[in-house]
């Protein structure tokens, strides 16, 4: 929220004074308005018209409370036409400190501010520069210089055109950016202000090849043709299935510039990046399987909505639906909302056929009892042997991509790392592909196997029988889970 | 915890100290390093095209401003090595330290000289892309730096408190956050204020006129320690945060210190400017007078050694050699050491470090208990043990004796209140947790749940794998005899068991105990804990139900034929007809939902399960039935107050109102006796040895239910747990009665434990074991809560590991168990 707005200038006999400010008192004093300023004007005014050298910048200040920032870009305009040879002035904001001297850590984000101020800066600075838009303006004198002379603000002085006085000017761009967060301001017949405050999110990690995007919403549903034509062809292929490298290939876009377009889904969040999933892969519990446990947030019936497999008989149920805050594209086919209608044996399992929802102990059970050492079609076999046949009733892929996504479980990823070459990595030789296998790359410990198998093109049996022709010695190869 | 935002050399640009003079105005006095380079503008990270077209116009405005003002020949400049001095044509002076991180010192001498306003108050002023950060000190307002002796003498006794809170130096913040929830650094304190006390007699009052004319001469109002950072766009309150809240705060009060005691600050600041000046005159190359400057001032090498510690992250430890002595001082920005999650793909900078959630699941309550902490952790040294101590033998502070004999009993397999009982109780507990708080916010060790070889250790996900052919090194020169690195790393991820399975012999125990400290130290393996909660089984869940029934209706027959005050009591019993076999809960109706009602009939139900459960399932004799008058009387008074407004009504009204409850009475007892026919057709509960498989018709629909935290179960849940708990008892019970046939006894003890086969038979024969377990049973729940480890049960309860597996493992039946770290 901008706190205030303000326009300052340097004048050769008075100094730096304040010639406008929104809301009136928020900087300096006025006659007639009974508030507090928001800080001390004599304090901060060498940082809002600063020395020479720090003029054309964008400064930025905070109050010695540590409850405001003032965001400032004083321009200095050199020019023989003034007295002194310049003319400076300052378009400043007002908004709460997001440093934590004030010990509070819920300040405003002040980044999307700069460049509202720097547009400010900009576009006066050009005026002034083009027409004297600010120098001419006899209005424009400090505050408490100004009698009330009774003129009309609309017909200044410079009766030759009208415009609007830099105060209510300052007023419309306050309340519209508070509001809006937008602005477009026609400041006279021949120029407009247009401002926006952008949102900052940060950086997006890299996606690689052998990531598997999710969509956290129907692209179908908001895509249109203005969107860029490799981004419509990549996200047609993100299924919640295929891999980065199958998707580039199946979209005919290449490897990098897919991996730049997911990049931009992910920038604005919209959608994940989740592991290649195979039976023959591992996951394992971590801190986030209790709040599965507890079912927080009715997150255990969500996993049923998901993960449960609809069977032929039962035709009923509300399919289609979108279940709010599971930032997955997950189609609930949730066939009997009334479980007690649905006699399932004490295991949870359903022995009539046409049930489908698994209870949501069996669901806890089956999430908690993958392990570290344990691959998920051993997993599968254990509980196939307890008497709980799985796959009739779970789609074990959305099982674990559920729990992958809540944080209820990880990836156990599977390197080969060889001792001859970490050997050779310490001492710094040999670095390149010295016995030419194209595999040696991989076995610095730093590469999944799910990289070798994207990149190779491999899978994960043949890299394993790859490896026993592997040139070194015996013993030399180890294969490490983390 | 999410590792905070820290310094590099990227971000944290340099430092500079700037003072002000009440008649010459502020003085730049020295910075460091000599160069601190002029902020790129970070527009990399702006980058959109929108803000072209006014970066082209600023551009322009500056553009055109520089070149008229900067009367140097770009060539020149461009190729100037910033250590020479430059003389333009027209006789100008370049001198290469008066121009710092791209501005004229001139000019930020002025606007990093803030006003009065700022004084011990964050101070942040931006310039685009620099941003300059800093805590100023003010003069006091009479003028004088040095308090007065006298006031100072009245002030000695108090010293502690009173500095503390003006200066801060010692304690101010340093709680603020360190990396550990076990570790809070009361341990500055240990260090700081005793130096800082030691030197107090050394300030001998001098003569004193002398020294007030001094005082005044100084002249200094001010002095600030700036700091130039350059975070990236979205790191900038974070990177101010941390700064400011463990090092430049921290600085400055040093300095402040030291100004207050000798007029430190001043006369450093006289002599370096001194210094500059004849160098300017000489044109001296600014790195030899740099040099000169940092080995003959103390006030600039500390800002060197803070500069170059606090960019690496390290604990920068300055040492101010003032007039009165030495004074040092340590700084840092605590780092957790650990994690309690994965960190999310792009956090990269978090690879390495330790995952655990020792810290970070315990409840509140535990964690104000300091017995917990001293029983749940161990100290890990971070460095060799003979470093360590020589470290401390070279300190002269009296602690230090106390410290070496600490050290030399930390074992990373003992826990603190072991480490206190095995020296003999030289180490009081509160000496143990001073010193290991201490050593842990100096980064010297880290707080482990005792290492044991009967636990079992994974690789850590978060472990770095970057590191790994240094480390396999490291770990051949340390360990050369044994597995390589990556083929126990292999060995450990493989399948969890517990370590002492790895180990081929015990006469190997000790090295692997202490590979095993080693890979806990880089962050290699973490703990693979069990957490558990309580399971309650159908067959219970249904028991209890059917006795709460019982007990419900027998209590509504001994209200008897009274009737019932109103039809909303019995509204819902309405859908009695079909209770029989139906959905979730077990086709009881919820009877009672008072919680005080529950607490009443808890007794009850404990009684009823003593008895047979043949006893229970016939509710109308009256021998079973329970008496509660306690939920009987509020349905008796509201009968009363019926009566007593019936009265004032006229016959005709009174019997109309007779009739009606009559009518009510009638449909109350029909109901009731309803129930209680339907109650008598259902399954009359029954006890197996094991409810897990109990696959009775009765039981189908009924699922399992979890109790999340067995310590604060209420209700229902609470029931549960009394029900399991008399089962384990009972089956002691059974085997008492089996004892004669002592052959029975041990076969249906064999059944029993079919799924994981016994131990130790020895230890757990018959009745003293079941007996054991059912003692145990109300003792362990508090563990069942999915947040406690079951592996710190031994250390909890003092004991032995194998005792409490085997406990647990006789309550498996009921528990849920999850593996992680």
């Amino acid at each position: 929220m901008i706190q205030g707005i303000f326009y300052a200038r340097f004048f050769p006999q008075q100094g730096t004074k304040i010639v406008a400010q929104s809301p009136p008192g928020c900087i300096v004093p006025v006659a007639g308005v009974d508030r507090a300023c928001l800080f001390d004007f004599s304090v901060l005014q060498e940082y809002i018209i600063p020395r020479k050298a720090f003029c054309n910048r964008y400064i930025t200040v905070n109050d010695p409370e540590g409850k405001y920032s003032v965001l400032g870009f004083p321009v200095s305009i050199p020019n023989p036409r003034y007295d002194r040879n310049e003319f400076i002035f300052n378009f400043g904001l007002v908004v709460e400190c997001s440093a934590s001297g004030s010990g509070s850590s819920t300040g405003v984000d002040q980044v999307p501010y700069e460049r509202v101020v720097r547009r400010l800066a900009a576009t006066f600075a050009e005026m002034e520069k083009q027409n004297g838009y600010l120098s001419k303006d006899q209005e424009h004198r400090p505050l408490e210089d100004r009698t009330d002379d009774g003129l009309d603000p609309l017909q200044g002085p410079i009766g030759s055109y009208r415009r609007r006085p830099i105060e209510s000017l300052l007023e419309i761009i306050k309340e519209d950016l508070n509001n809006y967060g937008e602005c477009m301001i026609p400041v006279d017949d021949a120029n407009t202000i247009n401002m926006k405050l952008f949102p900052h999110h940060p950086v997006p990690p890299e996606v690689k090849g052998w990531h598997v995007p999710v969509a956290k919403m129907k692209f179908a549903d908001i895509v249109d043709p203005t969107w860029d034509l490799t981004l419509q062809r990549v996200i047609a292929h993100i299924d919640g299935v295929s891999d980065v490298r199958r998707i580039a290939f199946a979209a005919d876009v290449s490897l990098e510039l897919t991996q730049l377009a997911l990049r931009h889904l992910l920038y604005y969040d919209t959608i994940l990046l989740l592991d290649i999933f195979f039976f023959g892969a591992c996951y394992a519990p971590r801190p986030g399987i209790h709040d599965f446990v507890a079912n927080v947030g009715g997150m255990v019936d969500e996993c049923a909505n998901y993960v449960c497999v609809v069977g032929a008989a039962g035709g009923v149920g509300n399919a289609g639906s979108q279940t709010e805050g599971s930032g997955t594209r997950i189609t609930v086919t949730d066939t009997n909302s009334k479980p007690g209608q649905n006699p399932a044996d004490r295991n949870g399992a359903s022995s009539i056929t046409n049930g489908h929802r698994v209870s949501n102990y069996m669901l806890i059970k089956l999430m908690t009892t993958f392990c570290v050492g344990k691959t998920v079609a051993e997993w599968l076999k254990g509980h196939m042997d307890a008497g709980f046949d799985v796959l009739r009733f779970v789609d074990v892929r959305r099982l674990v991509q559920f729990g992958v996504i809540k944080g209820c479980l990880y990836r156990v990823h599977k390197y080969v790392v060889s001792k001859q070459y970490l050997a050779a990595l310490v001492t710094g030789q040999a670095r390149p592909l010295a016995g030419g296998d194209p595999l040696q790359l991989y076995t610095d410990g730093c590469h999944t196997f799910d990289q070798i198998i994207t990149e190779q093109n491999l899978t994960d049996a043949e890299i394993m029988e790859k490896l026993k022709s592997f040139p070194a010695p015996a013993g030399d190869l180890t294969v490490i889970y983390k | 915890m999410a590792l905070p935002i820290l310094p590099s050399p990227s971000n944290f640009l340099g430092v500079a100290l700037v003072i002000n003079r009440s008649r010459d105005g502020p003085r730049f006095v020295f910075h460091y390093p000599p160069h601190v380079a002029a902020g790129s503008p970070n527009k990399s990270c702006r980058g959109d095209d929108i803000d072209d077209d006014d970066d082209a116009l600023l551009a322009r405005l500056s553009g055109s401003e520089t070149s008229a003002s900067s009367m140097q020949p770009a060539v020149e400049l461009a190729q100037w090595n910033h250590d020479d001095h430059l003389v333009t044509e027209s006789g100008t002076q370049i001198v290469p330290w008066e121009r710092v991180a791209g501005f004229p010192t001139k000019d930020l001498e002025n606007i990093l000289t803030p006003a009065r306003a700022y004084h011990k108050r964050l101070f942040q002023v931006s310039l685009d892309p620099i941003y300059c950060v800093s805590y100023p000190i003010y003069v006091p307002e009479n003028g004088v730096w040095r308090r007065k002796k006298k006031q100072q003498q009245q002030d000695r006794p108090e010293t502690g408190a009173s500095r503390k809170d003006d200066d801060g130096t010692p304690t101010a913040d340093t709680d603020a956050g360190t990396g550990t929830g076990t570790a809070r650094s009361t341990d500055k304190t240990i260090s700081d204020a005793d130096q800082l006390e030691g030197r107090d007699p050394a300030s001998k009052p001098a003569s004193k006129p002398a020294e007030e004319a001094e005082d005044k001469k100084s002249s200094m109002t001010m002095f600030n320690l700036v700091f130039f950072l350059q975070p990236k766009e979205h790191e900038v309150r974070d990177l101010v945060d941390v700064m400011f809240v463990h090092i430049i705060k921290k600085i400055n009060k040093a300095y402040k210190y030291c100004q207050q005691r000798s007029d430190f600050v001043w006369k450093e600041s006289k002599r370096i400017l001194a210094l500059k000046d004849k160098g300017r005159e000489d044109k001296r190359k600014m790195s030899s007078l740099w040099e000169e400057i940092l080995s003959s001032s103390s006030l600039a090498a500390s800002m060197q050694d803070i500069y170059d510690a606090v960019s690496q992250n390290k604990i920068a430890a300055i040492q101010l050699d003032t007039a009165e002595g030495m004074v040092t001082h340590s700084v840092q920005i605590p780092v957790p050491f650990h994690l309690s999650d994965l960190p999310q793909e792009g956090e990269g900078d978090q690879a390495g470090l330790w995952l655990t959630t020792a810290n970070s699941l315990m409840t509140d309550d535990e964690l104000d208990e300091p017995s917990f902490l001293d029983k749940n952790f161990a100290l890990l040294l971070l460095a060799d043990e003979k470093k360590i101590t020589a470290e401390l033998q070279n300190d002269p502070e009296g602690t230090a004796v106390s410290m070496v004999e600490f050290v030399r009993h930390c074992k990373p397999t003992l826990s603190f209140y072991q480490v206190g009982q095995q020296s003999s109780n030289i180490l009081t507990p509160a000496e143990v947790r001073k010193y290991a708080q201490h050593f842990i916010y100096w980064r010297r060790a880290i707080a482990i749940p005792p290492l044991h070889a009967r636990d079992m250790y994974i690789v850590n996900p978060n472990c770095d794998m970057r590191r790994l052919p240094q480390a396999s090194a490291r770990w051949a020169r340390q360990f050369p005899l044994l597995p390589a690195l990556p083929n126990f790393l292999a060995e450990l991820g493989v399948a969890p068991r517990p370590y002492k399975l790895h180990c081929p012999s015990k006469a190997h125990r000790p090295v692997y105990m202490a590979m095993l400290a080693w890979l806990m130290r880089g962050g290699w393996v973490t703990q693979l804990c069990t957490f558990a909660y309580v399971v309650v089984w159908p067959e219970i869940i249904y028991e209890v139900e059917y006795t709460l029934e019982a007990e419900d209706i027998a209590r509504a027959k001994r209200v008897g034929r009274e009737p019932r005050s109103s039809d909303s009591d019995l509204s819902g019993t309405a859908s009695l007809g079909d209770v029989a076999v139906a959905g979730f809960g077990s086709g009881f109706l919820p009877l009672l939902d008072g919680a005080s009602d529950m607490a009443s009939s808890t007794a009850t139900l404990r009684d009823l399960s003593l008895s047979h459960p043949q006893s229970v399932a016939d509710p109308l004799s009256p021998g079973s039935t329970p008496s509660s008058p306690l939920s009987a009387r509020p349905a008796l008074s509201r009968i009363a107050i019926d009566g007593s407004s019936a009265s004032q009504s006229t016959p005709a009204e009174q019997a109309a109102e007779k009739a009606r409850l009559e009518r009510i009475a009638d449909k109350a007892a029909r109901e009731l006796a309803e129930r209680a026919t339907a109650h008598a057709r259902k399954a009359v509960p029954e006890r197996t040895t094991h409810p897990s498989v109990n696959n009775a018709r009765h039981l189908i629909g009924i699922t399992p239910h979890i109790i999340l935290d067995a310590k604060k179960a209420t209700g229902k849940d609470s029931l549960y747990l009394s029900a399991i708990g008399q089962r384990l008892q009972d089956k002691a019970d059974a085997s008492v009665a089996a004892r004669g046939a002592a052959a029975a006894s041990r076969s249906q003890h064999d059944r029993s434990n079919n799924t994981i086969p016994p131990r130790d038979n020895g230890t757990r024969d018959g009745k003293d074991w079941d007996e054991r377990v059912a003692n145990m049973w109300p003792l362990f729940l508090k563990y069942f809560n999915g947040r406690s480890a079951l592996e710190r049960i031994a250390l909890q309860e003092d004991m032995k590991r194998k005792d409490v597996w085997n406990l647990l493992t006789a309550m498996s039946e009921y528990l849920l168990c999850i593996r992680h770290w």
